[in-house]
């Protein structure tokens, strides 16, 4: 019995936060919201403005219309980009579980020397900065093996992903017991057998927080989405970055009211399948 | 004789410069219960790993059924182990754990299903197949891991420390449990403790094992009164060493050394006279400390039961000078100790 009061709580214990939406403290309550209001009113200035009749990017804006909504959706540059970007993503998060689950696998489960060095070696895009992976995958990739800037960004991304793909299935994994594989060998399961109906169904929570975590990553991403840029293959934010140095209308507004709104959705969507508390859970480990 | 069920032969188990298993040879017998006994760290684990597959020995042979199975991956022996921490499946329900061996089998659904039930009515869960393991107390995920185990239709059913996370009143119910369990099935089991009491109540073959190696073996029966060497003796519960006046090491249980006058005759015990130190109270009995100097001329300390209704002589306290009676025949000799100063573990 105690046991499995045990085993409820230590997952809980990691993020003490998804019931401390009213801290006790006064003070850490206190920059608590004000961390929330510096974080959403800029954010809700910007989908104020999203709205507006006029032309410009003013608060408070002069009238309601959506007509802005309906110029965002028609420029071509922000639809290419749109469809460029979510490309990339997906491609990238996908590449990065594909590679990440088995370095996890070996970091936590495999026989092999050296386990730290290994898990010091996938984390460390972590910590090198962006740019200058960025520039490096320009040289050494696009102009010295001239991949094409599809290829080049997509590289740049899964490394970029790789981290969060290896720590996140890998906080999953911690928290899974090794004798739960075993136990299915014993019973008659191949390792691959018990790999698909075991640890992967213990893995979906870290890999569906990995994944949309990396999603985001990758979508959001500037540094290199901006050095490997060419004119026919840009994302998102690097476009809306263009867009704003030389237009200053509300478009850009509707635009990023936009991908706000998609994001909501896929947080939804994901609270609603698994739960933040059991995606995120893991993360704090 | 038949095969035994299973076998290692020299078998060792090196895990870098350690060797936590060192060359055993150990022989369990068809359709009994073989408990393996020690202290905490000797080895058992191990032992029954290595029986099952999950690693394969540094040096020696295991056979199952006679055959050489030492490099058999698990997936192919078809024994049947139960997890100290049960390793139930949290995201399947309790049948379809238990359905999880005749599924990875080929066994069509339907068929699955039944021998699902059959299982978990064994062990007396059948109501409770559609709940997640989480959902659960304690005792019952132990008898829904019991259960998937058996209804492989193991060769062996392994249990490793199986009633160890129990609290005291449902660890032994759980041993007649299992007992229930052996016979109706007529399964040979391979069941590892570390309590002394759980082996003798359930073995029909008990193995004592110290620091990775067998130091006794045989029925409870034979070996309770019997004690090869001071370890196994202090293990089983023999709390008394004594030198006999021809200088043989002697073990003798608290509740074998009776207490009398200082001048009552000896008769068929081997006598010696002692001090009483210190007297506790117990309810059926008391515990008594004393000092003596046993036959061979040494100082010890000793512990003795003294019930009030079956001794013959006054009731001790603190001080009085008394005559111990140790009767031949509860007297365990033992092996002189190879090494003394060794630690257990
Ligand atoms: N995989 C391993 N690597 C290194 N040492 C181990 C491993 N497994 C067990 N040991 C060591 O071997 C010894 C015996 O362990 P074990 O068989 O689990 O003991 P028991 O089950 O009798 O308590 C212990 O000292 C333990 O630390
Ligand atoms: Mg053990």
């Amino acid at each position: 019995m105690s046991q499995t009061v045990k085993q409820g709580a230590s997952p809980a214990a990691g993020h003490g936060t998804s019931h401390g939406m009213r801290p006790r403290h006064p003070v850490a309550g206190t920059l608590a919201v004000a961390g929330y209001v510096v974080m959403i009113v800029p954010i809700l200035f910007v989908v104020a403005t999203a709205f507006t009749a006029g032309s410009t990017l003013r608060f408070p804006p002069e009238g309601l219309s959506l007509k802005w909504f309906g110029e965002a959706v028609a420029y071509t540059p922000f639809v290419e980009a749109v469809v460029s970007s979510l490309e990339l993503a997906v491609l990238a998060t996908g590449l990065a579980l594909l590679l990440g689950v088995p370095v996890t696998l070996a970091i936590h489960r495999g026989r092999i020397p050296g386990k730290g060095l290994l898990e010091g070696l996938f984390l460390s895009p972590l910590v090198v900065p962006e740019l200058v992976v960025g520039l490096a995958l320009y040289q050494q990739l696009m102009i010295g093996l001239h991949l094409d800037n599809f290829t080049t960004l997509l590289l740049g991304h899964t490394a970029l992903l790789l981290p969060y793909a290896v720590r996140v299935t890998g906080a999953s994994l911690a928290l899974t017991d090794p004798a739960l594989e075993e136990a299915a060998r014993g019973l008659g399961a191949s390792p691959l057998r018990a790999f698909v109906t075991v640890t992967l169904p213990m893995l979906r929570p870290g890999l569906i927080s990995a994944g949309l975590l990396g999603f985001v990553t990758s979508f959001n991403n500037v540094p290199l989405s901006l050095l490997l840029q060419t004119r026919d293959f840009r994302t998102l934010p690097v476009t809306m970055l263009d867009y704003v140095q030389q237009s200053y209308d509300p478009m850009v507004a509707a635009a990023s009211t936009l991908v706000l709104a998609a994001t909501v959705v896929v947080a939804v969507i994901a609270e609603r399948t698994v739960g933040f508390a059991k995606i995120f859970g893991g993360i704090n480990r | 004789m038949t095969t035994p069920a299973a076998e290692l032969v020299g078998v060792s188990q090196r895990f870098g410069g350690f060797t936590a298993v060192d060359a055993i040879d150990l022989q369990i017998p068809r359709g009994r219960l073989t408990t393996l006994l020690g202290p905490s760290g000797c080895g058992k684990t191990t032992t029954l790993r290595l029986l099952a597959g999950y690693s394969a020995p540094t040096s020696g042979r295991i056979l199952i059924d006679g055959d050489d199975a030492t490099r058999t991956p698990p997936e192919k022996r078809n024994l049947g182990m139960v997890f100290q921490s049960y390793a139930l499946f949290p995201h399947l329900t309790v049948a379809d754990n238990v359905a999880y061996g005749p599924k990875m089998r080929g066994v069509p659904a339907a068929e699955r299903r039944r021998r699902a039930d059959e299982a978990l009515d064994l062990v007396g869960l059948a109501h409770l197949g559609d709940r997640k393991p989480k959902q659960l107390s304690g005792g019952q995920q132990q008898r829904v891991a019991l259960a998937r185990a058996i209804a492989i239709r193991p060769r062996l059913l392994l249990l490793d420390e199986p009633l160890s996370n129990l609290d005291a009143r449902l660890r032994v119910q759980m041993r007649a449990e299992i007992r229930r369990i052996q016979s109706e099935t007529g399964l040979t089991v391979v069941l590892v403790t570390h309590d002394q009491d759980e082996a003798l109540e359930l073995s029909d073959e008990m193995v004592l094992m110290r620091a990775g190696k067998i130091v006794q073996s045989g029925a409870p029966r034979d070996v309770f009164p019997a004690p090869a060497d001071r370890f196994v003796a202090e293990f089983l519960g023999y709390e008394n060493f004594l030198t006999l006046a021809d200088g043989r090491q002697a073990a003798v249980r608290p509740e074998h050394l009776r207490i009398v006058s200082a001048d009552a005759p000896a008769g068929e015990a081997v006598a010696f006279d002692a001090v009483v130190r210190d007297v506790a109270y117990r309810g059926v009995d008391l515990l008594v400390t004393l000092e003596a100097t046993d036959p061979g001329g040494h100082a010890v300390r000793l512990l003795a039961d003294h019930r009030a209704d079956t001794a013959t002589g006054p009731t001790p306290s603190a001080g009085d000078r008394v005559r111990l009676l140790a009767p031949e025949a509860r007297l365990a000799l033992l092996e002189p100790d190879p090494t003394p100063t060794e630690g257990i573990s």
